[in-house]
């Protein structure tokens, strides 16, 4: 019986061991949701005792990315080669680097990371997704970072600021500044069909459309399997030529303008009909943005529309394809409030701060955000021909590419209106995209879609 | 200490012994049910502040076409995968049983063999044979001459819910079938011998035999089959995310989508629990049917 009693308390000990265990997972899980309004004063108790550790010990900072690692976009081959100078520069401090290629899949592990209060140190995002951080306090105002070193703050475009900023704080720091709706076309394709240049007017594309078609090429590829790639991309940019960007901010400072204006449910009419014009690739539900572009590049389409990130993939096209390849963004329309020679763009994302790591680490992530996005990063992205945020006079022009020089050209001519998502609540950004889907296979009217928007803006408001 | 008290365990022993697992149970499966259950009642938007907002979130469930338009769609995938994957299941398995089925363990390991896959592999591998310019199935249609049929399949609103239905029932086929060739040989030989004897062939033998004695096998086998089938989520996540618009979308995606995507883990988690309600009252209605036809 002894022995007995014995095992049994071996075994209760064994089992409250456990138990504790478990309940310290529980407690740990809970804290991190809970305890993040404190944790912004809580690593400045940390702060006072590290500065004399981190001399010896590296420190090490995280950095998400959704550039894949082995990506040809500009953007990416220039970070990477700043980081790693900036790696032999500062042995101190490591630079952890986690790359997710799908868009999708990096919101959702932002998202999810948000939610326990595990935000990288470093990581890109949009406006849209900031000013929810910021409001759940899991991003840090850069605030002070950005205005202790003047120089650097003062050489951003000052309207850079814009899509990175929420209630009066700046949580990002821009390190472009894009158009996320510009028609790379095939001026080949449009010269069989009769079109020497873009066409002007949104009857003259429709023409230009019909007539490509006939020719036996898709006139737009379009892959929006991810969903945004048509709200991002098109109708941004379509939405503003009907509305005017005064809507646009009446919507978002919800000051009166609603969805379903007559001038927005023009704009969805006009990207339905195009549409049924049969302007897309069939399958455009069920192809990606890489997919879109790889039907233009073997010669089966006559355009895509995508940002100015994708500059750099299509000097990477087949000669004939890149070559051949022009820019311009969409046509004016009829009674339109828009500008025409605008498109929509902006800073766009930014690199973020979580508000974990900032406490800790602030200095090495500043010298980190100054090596991403200051003078040395931006003059190198000029040199590539990509248009940055950072003031840069003095730069290497001899290696644009002719087509960047092309959308320079374009780009300096053009105004920037607000990107959607850029500006929008996630989840009316949600309900848009995938109505867009809808909208272009007929499956929903443009008042239906208008209505939906609608009522779920309302819903959030 | 004698033998029987060494074999008897204690009521003490037998808290203890089962503590650990229960308690490993209880904070993965129980308490986050009934977190999400109180997250179901505010309006977390993943943030710090969570407000209580009582029922609200179900009124407005109640209500959601989303929802109910995934449910629906769960409820096609589920009668799909119970009649045809269950009944090829059942058909190869009096086909394993007789006696003209050669090569049986070559079939058996070919048919177990996507069931071992990751659905994210399975689940791209369908998307190359639907794709409209290289997929395999428009290719085989253009070989036959059915070039009318041809089509960007994944992007047909209509039929895109049977078609990421196919892979599931593709891919799983190999589970019921292990099942029901298990309980098959679990039969005494001499039924089958006996009938036989009185003229009993091929499809009678399965029909008056065989189903009657796995009935429960198959039973178990078609609960298995609800439950998984409520969550299905991978396939159709890579294949075409629910789209087009929301014609694929299943519960899980719902949920997931809700929660992550636009970040309304308080409605999100509603979902979660009405997911749960639905499914519960789908396997509580099925198994007062499948008494009823037992008894």
């Amino acid at each position: 019986m002894k022995a007995n009693r014995v095992k049994m308390t071996g075994l209760s000990v064994a089992l409250a061991v456990g138990m504790s265990v478990l309940a310290g997972c529980g407690g740990d899980n809970n804290n991190s949701n809970n305890t993040a309004p404190s944790n912004s004063a809580n690593p400045e108790v940390n702060a006072s005792s590290e500065p004399s550790a981190s001399a010896q010990e590296p420190v090490k900072v995280t950095f998400m990315n959704m550039w894949p690692k082995d990506s040809t976009e500009n953007i990416a081959t220039t970070v990477r080669a700043e980081l790693a100078k900036f790696q032999a520069d500062h042995p101190n401090i490591i630079v952890e680097e986690e790359s997710i290629g799908d868009q999708n899949a990096y919101y959702t592990k932002l998202k999810t990371l948000a939610a326990s209060n595990e935000l990288p140190d470093i990581f890109i995002s949009k406006g849209s997704e900031l000013a929810m951080f910021a409001k759940n306090e899991t991003v840090a105002p850069l605030d002070d970072l950005l205005s202790a070193d003047a120089d650097w703050k003062n050489g951003f475009l000052p309207s850079s600021f814009n899509d990175l900023s929420s209630g009066g704080h700046t949580y990002g720091v821009p390190f472009s500044m894009l158009a996320t709706s510009v028609i790379y076309y095939n001026k080949q394709f449009f010269a069989d069909a009769g079109f020497s240049s873009f066409p002007q007017t949104w009857a003259e594309l429709e023409t230009a459309i019909a007539k490509i078609k006939e020719n036996g090429i898709t006139p737009i590829a379009l892959g929006n399997k991810e969903q945004w790639v048509a709200e991002s991309c098109i109708l941004s940019a379509l939405g503003d030529r009907f509305t005017g960007t005064d809507w646009f901010t009446s919507i978002n400072d919800k000051s009166g303008a609603k969805f379903t204006d007559a001038d927005f449910v023009n704009s969805l009419e006009a990207f339905q009909s195009l549409a049924k014009q049969g302007a897309f690739n069939k399958d455009m539900n069920s192809i990606n943005n890489d997919q879109q572009k790889t039907l233009y590049f073997n010669g089966k389409a006559a355009m895509f529309m995508e940002g100015s990130w994708a500059i750099g993939s299509v000097m990477a096209a087949p000669k004939e394809i890149a070559d051949n390849t022009e820019v311009a963004v969409l046509p004016s329309v009829e009674g339109g409030k828009g500008n025409a020679m605008a498109t929509s763009g902006g800073a766009g994302s930014g690199y973020a701060v979580g508000v974990k790591g900032y406490g800790e680490k602030k200095d090495a992530i500043a010298k980190v955000l100054k090596a991403l996005s200051g003078e040395g990063f931006a003059k190198s992205m000029a040199e590539k021909g990509e248009p940055v945020a950072f003031t840069v006079t003095d730069y290497d022009k001899s290696n644009v590419s002719p087509l960047a020089v092309k959308y320079a050209e374009l780009s300096s001519q053009l105004q920037f209106t607000p990107i959607y998502d850029s500006y929008l609540n996630p989840a009316l950004v949600s309900v848009m995209n995938a109505g867009l889907q809808d909208l272009l296979i007929n499956g929903v009217t443009p008042e239906a879609l208008a209505k939906k928007i609608q009522a779920e803006y309302e819903k959030t408001n | 200490m004698n033998r029987s008290t060494s074999l008897k365990i204690s009521r003490l022993g037998l808290i203890g012994l089962l503590g650990p697992s229960l308690a490993i149970y209880a904070f993965v499966m129980i308490v986050p049910l009934f977190l999400s259950f109180y997250y179901s009642l505010t309006d977390w938007m993943g943030g710090p502040t969570k407000t209580f907002i009582g029922l609200h979130n179900y009124e407005l469930l109640l209500k959601d076409e989303d929802f109910w338009h995934s449910f629906k769609n769960n409820v096609i995938i589920l009668i799909l995968t119970l009649i045809v994957q269950l009944g090829l299941a059942f058909l190869l398995t009096t086909l394993f049983v007789s006696k003209t089925m050669r090569l049986k363990e070559l079939h058996r390991t070919v048919i177990f063999f996507p069931v071992v896959l990751s659905a994210v592999v399975v689940g791209f591998v369908w998307q190359m044979i639907y794709s409209h310019d290289y997929g395999v199935l428009n290719a085989v249609l253009k070989f036959m001459g059915l070039e009318s049929a041809i089509r960007p399949w994944l992007d047909d609103p209509k039929i895109v819910i049977y078609l990421v239905t196919a892979p599931l029932i593709w891919q799983y086929l190999g589970v019921p079938l292990m099942i029901f060739m298990s309980a098959v040989q679990g039969i005494p030989k001499d039924i089958y011998e006996t009938c036989e004897l009185d003229g009993c062939t091929g499809f009678k033998k399965a029909r008056y035999i065989t189903f009657p004695l796995i009935y429960d096998t198959i039973k178990v086998v078609m609960m298995l089959s609800i439950s998984s089938n409520m969550l299905v989520f991978s396939h159709i996540y890579v294949m075409t995310g629910g789209g087009p618009g929301t014609s694929s979308m299943v519960l899980a995606q719902y949920a997931y989508k809700t929660s992550f995507s636009s970040m309304q883990l308080g409605y999100g988690s509603a979902v979660t629990i009405g997911m749960f309600i639905l499914s519960f009252g789908i396997v509580i209605l099925f198994k007062r049917l499948a008494e009823v036809r037992n008894s």
